[in-house]
């Protein structure tokens, strides 16, 4: 019976002209989507891979000198575009792409998409997301508004019902019929998206698949919320029209505002400093110690002392080593160690208003499918913060390996000019590579969305299951 | 004209007797105050980040004046002294950083725009510029993203939504409630009678956004009076863009469908209009006109700067002293002149690579302008930002202002370590002029 009775549901939707227009719209936007994307996506990889391998060409040849200099003249780190960011572009546009790293200083990462392009970017990108988000639960309220109201209105439920036909099995029927429609226009995009994955780029992403699939089955889910949510409202609603405002409106507070909402919530409860702030701070930490006691010039002559000591030696011209290296080396490491205490702070600070938008999945799905499907293609917050530590680490290991070099080799007493390196020491400096992380990991930051959407799905169903009798068989 | 005013009277009634204005009007509103409050709220706290440095800078300032005047007989005075009147400043630490605020328009916390993607001010010294103005402001991406629910937002796009709902029925509502028949026996055409009714809904938006605006500027404490310019361009827009919603819902309710079709109908061309078109023409314009490569300033710089090092004196005979006669003293012995003169060389060098960036990006913006008609909402939002003086170009012309007070910085500070002499107090009381307190 339940068979027959989602049959009849998907025929008769396949049959409604309206929805055929509107499926047709949907499908080429979202084929225009995936192609044009794709396209984009892989270019934009294939120009930062490019300049990531010029610029490390330029760090090899960048001829002879003093190892300090070569600090100084420094490397670049630029983001790969992951190769999911084509089915959510996320907050890539609203990040910066590369960063520059050299001695002692923690550059940010910089030149985001968002700050070259005017005010039209900020109404978004078309991408597979955005459809799946935002687009395709519309035309599952214009499927399933008056999938209860309509056979109401029309007394065909009465009859059905004197039929003897449990309610509980036409409720099964109804979402079914719907969500297999839904699935029919969301299983060819997602062949298609398949197809356009590009395996070859495991090196820079070895669970792309995984991720994908990741990718499929949330939406799957959601859409299935949406399904059920919206024939239980037609199932409760007194009239069509009632029906379709309920869920319209639902659609605009849930897609359209409460998101907004909510990041400007976050920012209230837990403000963000100011860049002015944060760069006070660390200048007078590295200043006066990270305790307020432990000045710089203090660290310094304790620093010497000891390593004057331990060469047995009184003077820093009697040093077998070269002592600026060594100082440098600690300027560095306590630099770094004040900023990525304040850099953590910020760091927190972002990660609990993003936690706002996170937990408020329970009250509204749109928001956990975001982030969760901003986490799957590489394109959240978390990913940022992974580049650009990735980064700060690679720049740490090269600057160190420079001041090593002048610790060991640049003698005392030998001019700063006079002292060279070349091309062997570069070349001992590996390119930076940044691998994203693994889906396990994804997971673990974004489990409230998955719990959010599982949340969703068991109060559907028992709200299905307990009150599907309650629904009303005539016309009140 | 009698018949009109006859009709609006009715139609006013039952408007006014079913909850579904009422609730309609006090969302909205209660949205557009929320988003005036907002505004405010963003705004006040880029002034009080912008009073914070410009305390800071005046603070720090007042004890270098202080500093300039101390009796060097006492213990450690000279190192003060020679702190505050150093043009090259004390080891590698320069003299002093200038802070230079882009305080907010008056009517930005209508419409925060691009402002939120870029600092609100910019800290240098008058070494190298452009190494010191690549700087972000710290800001959750997430944040950036889903954007500010600011007054034009409302505007944008719960207007519509407001027009949308208001007129969806205008004529379902006669045929579905059974009254077209009754309408169509009247000595009236129906067609009068239909515009008659949308004439009213449209002065009720249109009355409903002037009333928002005027709350926005009373809310915020602008002052109606001075800027009165701002506040027309701003209405007439909006009225436009009312204007512009009311005959797509017309045409809507011209192809006399049920109300539940014109509902989708109505908020279909509103996903289209504020959603789609300018989501599809991001995407092409990405991918047909790609971004500037900015990290290629930072490294023709370096790599300048490298090549400087290398040869430190040839530089500043062969191109610096030619192009600055006046700073020349005949001597590059100083290690600070060649110093000096090679940020000249370097800031020049990223000017150019700027200026090609520049010219890339006006043609990426400007293909999206040639498309914006497709995507009205856009549009009409880039408009009210630009009237607001809040979108890209009037953070361009900002950075504009930061380069000149920087010119005008090395005008002062060069002349002094050309001559290798230390300011003197007149010197720093023009240098103290100079900022914006």
């Amino acid at each position: 019976m339940l068979k027959l009775i989602i049959k009849k549901e998907f025929l008769s939707s396949l049959r409604d002209v309206r929805l055929q227009v509107s499926a047709i719209i949907l499908l080429s936007l979202m084929v225009t989507a995936v192609l044009v994307g794709k396209e984009g996506q892989k270019q934009i990889q294939k120009e930062r891979e490019a300049a990531q391998s010029a610029m490390y060409d330029q760090w090899l040849n960048q001829g002879n000198k003093h190892p300090h200099s070569a600090a100084h003249y420094g490397q670049f780190a630029f983001k790969p575009k992951p190769v999911l960011s084509f089915l959510d572009v996320g907050l890539d546009n609203y990040t910066g792409v590369s960063v520059f790293l050299e001695a002692h200083k923690q550059n940010e990462v910089l030149f985001s998409g968002a700050q070259d392009s005017n005010g039209m970017t900020r109404f978004g990108e078309l991408t597979g997301a955005l459809i799946f988000q935002i687009l395709l639960p519309l035309l599952i309220v214009f499927l399933t508004f008056n999938a209860f109201t309509k056979e109401r209105e029309e007394g065909t439920l009465k009859l059905t019902h004197a039929q003897g036909l449990p309610i509980r099995t036409l409720l099964m029927g109804k979402i079914w019929g719907a969500y297999l429609m839904v699935l029919l226009l969301f299983i060819p995009i997602i062949l298609l998206a398949y197809l356009l994955l590009d395996q070859r780029s495991s090196s820079l992403d070895t669970e792309v698949t995984i991720k994908f699939l990741g990718l499929t089955a949330i939406y799957a889910l959601y859409f299935l919320l949406f399904v059920m949510l919206s024939v239980l409202v037609s199932a409760f609603s007194k009239n069509s029209g009632l029906s379709l405002l309920t869920l319209l409106g639902t659609w605009i507070i849930a897609c359209i505002i409460l998101p907004k909402a909510t990041t400007n919530l976050a920012d209230k409860l837990y403000p963000t400093p100011s860049q002015f702030e944060f760069r006070q701070v660390i200048k007078e930490k590295v200043k006066n110690g990270i305790d307020g006691h432990n000045p710089s010039d203090v660290r310094f002559a304790t620093l010497k002392q000891e390593v004057l000591d331990q060469y047995g030696v009184s003077t820093i011209e009697e040093l077998p080593v070269n002592w600026s290296g060594i100082a440098m080396q600690a300027g560095e490491e306590y630099t770094d160690q004040v900023y990525d205490q304040e850099f953590s702070k910020i760091e927190q600070i972002f990660q609990q208003q993003n936690r706002i938008s996170e937990w408020a999945g329970f009250l509204n799905p749109y928001l956990a499918i975001r982030n969760l499907s901003m986490g799957l293609a590489g394109t959240d917050f978390n990913h940022h913060v992974l580049f650009a530590r990735e980064a700060e680490n690679y720049r740490r290991a090269f600057v160190k390996k420079m001041n090593k070099d002048m610790e060991l080799n640049h003698k005392p007493g030998v001019a700063y000019a006079d002292y060279g390196v070349g091309k062997e020491m570069w070349s001992q400096i590996e390119p930076f590579q940044y691998r994203l992380p693994g889906t396990a990991n994804i997971l673990a930051n974004q489990w409230r969305g998955i719990a959010a959407l599982v949340f969703w799905l068991l109060s559907l169903i028992t709200i299905s299951a307990k009150l599907s009798a309650k629904i009303q068989i005539i016309e009140p | 004209m009698k018949k009109f005013l006859h009709i609006l009277r009715f139609e006013w009634r039952s408007l006014w007797r079913s909850n579904t204005l009422k609730v309609l009007l006090i969302v909205t509103l209660g949205a557009g105050i929320y988003g005036i409050y907002f505004g405010k709220f963003e705004i006040d706290k880029q002034n009080t980040r912008i009073m914070q440095v410009q305390q800071y800078e005046r603070q720090h300032f007042d004890s270098l004046l202080h500093w300039a005047t101390l009796d060097t007989t006492y213990v450690g005075n000279k190192e003060k002294l020679e702190k505050a009147t150093s043009p090259v400043g004390v080891g590698w630490n320069k003299h002093f950083t200038y802070y230079i605020a882009n305080v907010p328009p008056p009517l930005s916390g209508l419409c925060l725009g691009q402002r939120d993607l870029f600092p609100a001010y910019y800290g240098f010294n008058v070494t190298s510029l452009h190494k010191q103005i690549y700087v972000g402001e710290l800001a959750n991406p997430m944040k950036l993203l889903t954007g500010n629910f600011d007054l034009s937002y409302v505007i944008v796009f719960l207007l519509p939504l407001l027009i949308v709902a208001l007129f969806y029925n205008l004529y379902a509502f006669e045929k579905e409630g059974g009254t077209l028949l009754l309408l169509r026996s009247q000595p009236v055409a129906l067609f009068f009678t239909l515009a008659s009714k949308g004439f009213l809904r449209f002065v009720v938006v249109v009355i409903l956004a002037t009333l928002l605006l005027i709350l926005a500027f009373l809310l915020q404490g602008i002052s109606l009076p001075e800027h009165t310019a701002l506040f027309m361009k701003w209405l007439l827009l909006i009225y436009g863009y009312c204007f512009l919603w009311t005959l797509v819902m017309g045409g809507i309710v011209w192809l006399r469908q049920s109300a539940a079709l014109s509902a989708m109908l109505g908020l279909g061309v509103w996903l289209i209009f504020t959603l789609v078109t300018p989501a599809m023409l991001n995407l092409f314009v990405l991918a047909d006109e790609p971004l500037p490569k900015r990290a290629e300033i930072i490294h023709a710089v370096r790599t300048l700067n490298d090549k400087n090092w290398e040869s430190p004196k040839s530089f500043v005979f062969d191109q610096f002293y030619p192009e600055n006669p006046q700073y020349n003293q005949g001597d590059t012995t100083d290690f600070n002149k060649w110093y000096y003169a090679s940020f000249t060389l370097l800031d020049a060098e990223a000017k150019t690579l700027n200026e090609q960036f520049e010219k890339q990006v006006a043609a990426r913006n400007k293909l999206l302008d040639q498309w914006q008609w497709l995507a009205p909402a856009a549009a009409v939002h880039e408009k009210l930002s630009s009237i607001a003086q809040t979108d890209r170009n009037s953070h361009l012309a900002f950075l504009q202002r930061i380069e000149s007070f920087h010119q005008g910085l090395k005008d002062i500070y060069y002349a002094r370590i050309f001559a290798a002499e230390p300011f003197d107090y007149d010197d720093l009381i023009e240098l103290r002029s100079g900022l914006e307190f």
